[in-house]
């Protein structure tokens, strides 16, 4: 008898269903499952048959087909455990074919017949929900994370018995208080921007970024609170809205990583890899591509700390991400796009001792300055809309009791001006300030006279390249944005010029 | 001396390899480096020495066979390479008020003039925003006054102090501690083709020799020896440059240095040698009048003195600016200060408040106007506008 199941598998971000169709039929006894099974999946002959078995199923020696179908597409991970068994239940007549009619099914089994969590669950119901399908059912860890999709009942079962029982109508599952639990209590272990004493210019500068999405670069001693700053950016960024929020949980779910948040991720990622991270590690990739860390941060913050260190080629990596806001990674088993839209937050000594430009301190040759910035590639550091100085904090700023601006109060101001930019933006593909190209910079950036003037009396007077100004006008859009959103005027490229790189002129 | 002759002087330099002493000896051991070439050619040259340069004597031997001698000379000169003995009438006359002067002073370039004054403008590698602009001002002004500036060509105050000098179109010396065709430091290619340009650069070591650390030293004996007097820019307590200032006193030339703060370990050195009796110096007015050559040429102190007068006048009456611009021009420092500790300074001194943005713009608007400079990201120093 053959009976058909539905099932699903993830590639990239998107995911397909996958029809699971088993056969039982007279002839030698065997059991094989074909249409490009991964080893995980070949391996879920041996966790059905020894599974139902402990629960009590008992196989014929028959012939057992199982094909997983589109066949043309390579199938990896567990998830399709609990449909192998269930189709097999089926085609041996213990469950009707209307019990299991669309219904979505995914779990890994365990040896005892329990059920295990899966990854990329998420994608995989949105996906279902967007086919008409609105019933699933699921290892209970993971019935959460498809109850968050509209008009989709989730079912959780503990066990494949449970599960069976469950689609015989002989138990009614829980479906109740997944929504509440889906919609999450927000981890607030948010670091607040309060906690940082002095440094008025860095703060100042973290602000306008967050704003406009703008990357960050800062420079300073070690000790200046160049980490503490970083790891605070999220905190005064936007939350993130449901459509968002839903692109981020995506890529968690995909990496088995919702689980262990266990709600959806409302808070912006912040992802601070080690300098000694691999080229793949970063942008993903592997036999079975998996998401890397850009990835992970999407919609967040990656922060770079101690920038130079980074393998050149490591960090050369990230130039096409920055520009493309994906990452495209191409494997012999196929090719997967992932998004890679990321504030891009780095973090560098001004020289290999940290001191510089402080000569009481900082013995540095400029040879050696200069050797060490330029560890760090040009085109990178092209990509940095924002550079910051960190200063050495004194005692009284150590100690300071009074408290600095709240994130909170911070975030406000950041709110306003991205509505602006929504504003502004709308119908176009464009967010924030930042995602903006030099036409787009023309089109929405425009100087008055004066300003033009302004701009053309500096340009030549700090000597600025054709790349710093399109940057500059950009970071005074944002600057003007926080200030109201009126035109940009001279006190907005003022400041904008002096968080500019002085392109590096001071390094020679 | 005949070009003949002086293709075996070429021969004799580069075959003894780096070191007075040495060429000096065979020299007066053979009498002509004829001599020398024809002694090794035949194989006798090892009968003529002690035991210890036996096998020196057959390397010279065996490579003298294979050198070309006339041919290696007109390939050196087609490549804008000249040298000077000692006894030919070009060598540079103040080298002969030193002790061990080289014998052979190899140049591209032109050397520097008999008639103009020359100062020495020396300093340290990793000087300061202060040192780097000091020099430029000090190049510049001898520049403008006809004086020639002898320095080594390397990172720091030297490099800087002879571009600009060039820049305003003077003459420069740059004294290398290896071959004239290599440039050395490697990202000094730019200043060492202007100097082929608009001065010269010399070295007592042939043409190929590499840059080595014990070739500097000596080196610096021929900078002092090359200059009327020696101005130093900036320099620690323990730095190179006092090796240059130690050779030119030894060499009976007045030493100049530049004051700094006491606090300031890069002008350390300066300090100390102000201590110890060199002239002190501020502006290039000054050593200008000291020399007794002004703008106009040499002789003229009077006019030099109302220069420098005039000079100084500008600097400290330089604020014309109004507002909040002029307040910052104030507080500024030619230190650069990061741009949180001028907002502190200027509120604790006007008693005022004054917000991010607006001191960024009125900042940004001295450096426009060239009174202020924005060092790296976050810092600004003052600058004396010329």
């Amino acid at each position: 008898m053959l009976s058909t199941i539905i099932s699903g598998a993830v590639y990239g971000v998107q995911s397909h269903l996958i029809q699971v169709e088993v056969d039982v039929s007279q002839g030698l006894p065997c059991f094989q499952i074909v249409g490009l099974p991964g080893s995980e999946v070949r391996e879920a002959r041996e966790r059905v048959k020894v599974a139902l078995k402990n629960v009590g199923v008992k196989l014929p020696p028959m012939c057992i087909n199982v094909n997983l179908s589109p066949a043309d597409l390579p199938k990896n991970g567990t998830m399709f455990d609990l449909p192998v068994a269930v189709g097999m239940m089926a085609a041996l007549g213990k469950l009707k074919k209307e019990e299991t009619e669309g219904i979505l099914l995914l779990g890994e089994l365990g040896l005892s017949g329990e059920l295990k969590p899966v990854k990329g669950v998420l994608p995989i119901a949105r996906e279902a929900a967007a086919r008409g399908i609105r019933k699933c059912l699921l290892p209970v860890e993971n019935a959460w994370e498809a109850g968050l999709i509209q008009d989709m009942e989730s079912v959780g079962a503990a066990s494949v018995q449970e599960a069976v029982a469950l689609l015989q109508g002989k138990e009614r599952g829980t479906t109740e208080g997944l929504q509440g639990k889906a919609q999450g209590e927000e981890d607030e272990e948010f670091l607040d921007f309060a906690d940082i004493n002095g440094q008025p210019v860095l703060k100042r500068a973290a602000e306008v970024a967050a704003a406009g999405f703008h990357n960050l670069l800062i420079i300073g001693a070690p000790g200046s609170g160049k980490t503490m700053l970083a790891r605070r950016i999220p905190s005064i960024l936007p939350p993130l809205s449901l459509e968002e929020s839903m692109e981020v949980s995506t890529i968690y779910s995909i990496c088995g990583l919702l689980q262990s948040a266990g709600s959806l991720k409302t808070t912006r990622p912040f992802l601070h890899p080690h300098h000694t991270i691999t080229g793949r590690a970063l942008a993903g990739g592997g036999r079975i591509p998996m998401p890397g860390v850009i990835s992970l941060a999407h919609r967040g913050v990656l922060f770079l700390d101690e920038l130079p260190e980074f393998k050149r080629e490591t960090l050369d990596i990230l130039r096409q991400p920055l520009e493309d806001r994906q990452v495209q990674i191409a494997r012999s088993s196929g090719s997967q796009c992932y998004p890679a839209d990321f504030m891009l937050v780095g973090a560098m000594n001004p020289c290999p001792c940290g001191f510089y430009p402080d000569r009481d301190r900082c013995r540095c040759t400029p040879y050696e300055v200069k050797r060490y910035l330029s560890r760090v590639s040009g085109p990178i550091l092209d990509r940095m809309d924002i550079c910051v100085e960190a200063l050495p904090m004194g005692f009284s700023e150590i100690t300071a009791k009074e408290k600095g601006e709240s994130s909170a109060a911070v975030r406000e101001r950041v709110m306003a001006a991205r509505q602006i930019q929504e504003s502004r933006f709308e119908g176009t593909r464009l967010r924030f300030n930042a995602d903006m190209g030099p036409g787009e910079v023309e089109r929405y950036c425009r100087l008055g006279k004066g300003e033009l003037r302004y701009m053309e009396r500096m340009f030549s007077s700090m000597q600025l390249s054709a790349r710093a100004y399109h940057r500059i006008l950009k970071v005074a859009r944002t600057i003007a944005d926080l200030a109201g959103g009126g035109r940009i005027e001279e006190i907005h490229l003022a400041e904008a010029i002096c968080y500019r790189q002085s392109d590096r002129k001071f390094w020679q | 001396m005949k070009e003949e002759e002086k293709a075996y002087y070429h021969w004799l330099a580069q075959a003894v390899g780096v070191g007075n002493k040495r060429f000096l000896r065979a020299l007066t051991e053979f009498g002509t480096p004829q001599e020398i070439f024809t002694q090794a050619l035949s194989g006798k040259l090892a009968d003529r020495l002690s035991e210890r340069f036996r096998e020196k004597a057959a390397l010279l031997s065996e490579t003298s066979r294979l050198f070309d001698v006339q041919g290696e000379y007109e390939r050196l000169t087609a490549r804008g390479i000249r040298f000077v003995m000692q006894e030919e009438d070009a060598y540079p006359g103040r080298l002969f008020q030193i002790p061990d002067r080289p014998w052979v002073l190899y140049y591209a370039g032109t050397l520097p003039s008999k008639h103009a004054p020359a100062v020495a403008l020396i300093g340290a590698r990793d000087c300061t925003e202060y040192g780097r602009y000091m020099a430029g001002q000090f190049g510049a002004a001898f520049a403008r006054a006809g004086v020639q500036v002898i320095s080594g060509m390397a990172r720091g105050i030297d490099g800087i102090g002879q571009g600009s000098a060039l820049r305003e179109g003077g003459y420069s010396m740059g004294v290398l501690g290896c071959g004239v065709d290599v440039c050395y430091p490697r990202e000094n290619r730019e200043l060492y083709e202007a100097l082929l340009a608009g001065g010269g650069v010399c070295s007592e070591y042939p043409p190929g020799v590499e840059p080595r650390a014990m070739l500097f030293p000596p080196r610096n004996r021929i900078i002092s020896g090359l200059a009327d007097a020696v101005m130093v820019i900036e320099a620690r307590e323990k730095s190179g440059t006092l090796i240059t200032v130690d050779m030119a006193l030894e060499q009976g030339r007045d030493v100049y240095a530049l004051p700094g703060r006491a606090t300031d370990p890069l002008s350390g050195g300066c300090n100390r040698l102000i201590r110890q009796g060199a002239g002190l110096v501020s502006s290039p007015e000054e050593l200008l009048e000291e020399l007794s050559c002004a703008a106009g040429g040499v002789g003229s102190g009077r006019k030099a003195r109302a220069g420098g007068v005039k000079a100084a006048a500008v600097q400290t009456k330089l604020v014309f600016l109004e507002g909040p611009a002029g307040e910052l021009w104030e507080i500024l420092d030619f230190n650069p200060l990061p741009t949180q500790e001028l907002q502190r300074r200027y509120e604790e001194k006007f008693g005022k408040t004054i917000t991010l943005p607006v001191l960024f713009q009125e900042l940004l608007e001295l450096c426009a106007g060239g009174y202020a400079r924005q060092v790296g990201g976050g810092y600004f120093m003052r600058v004396m506008k010329t």
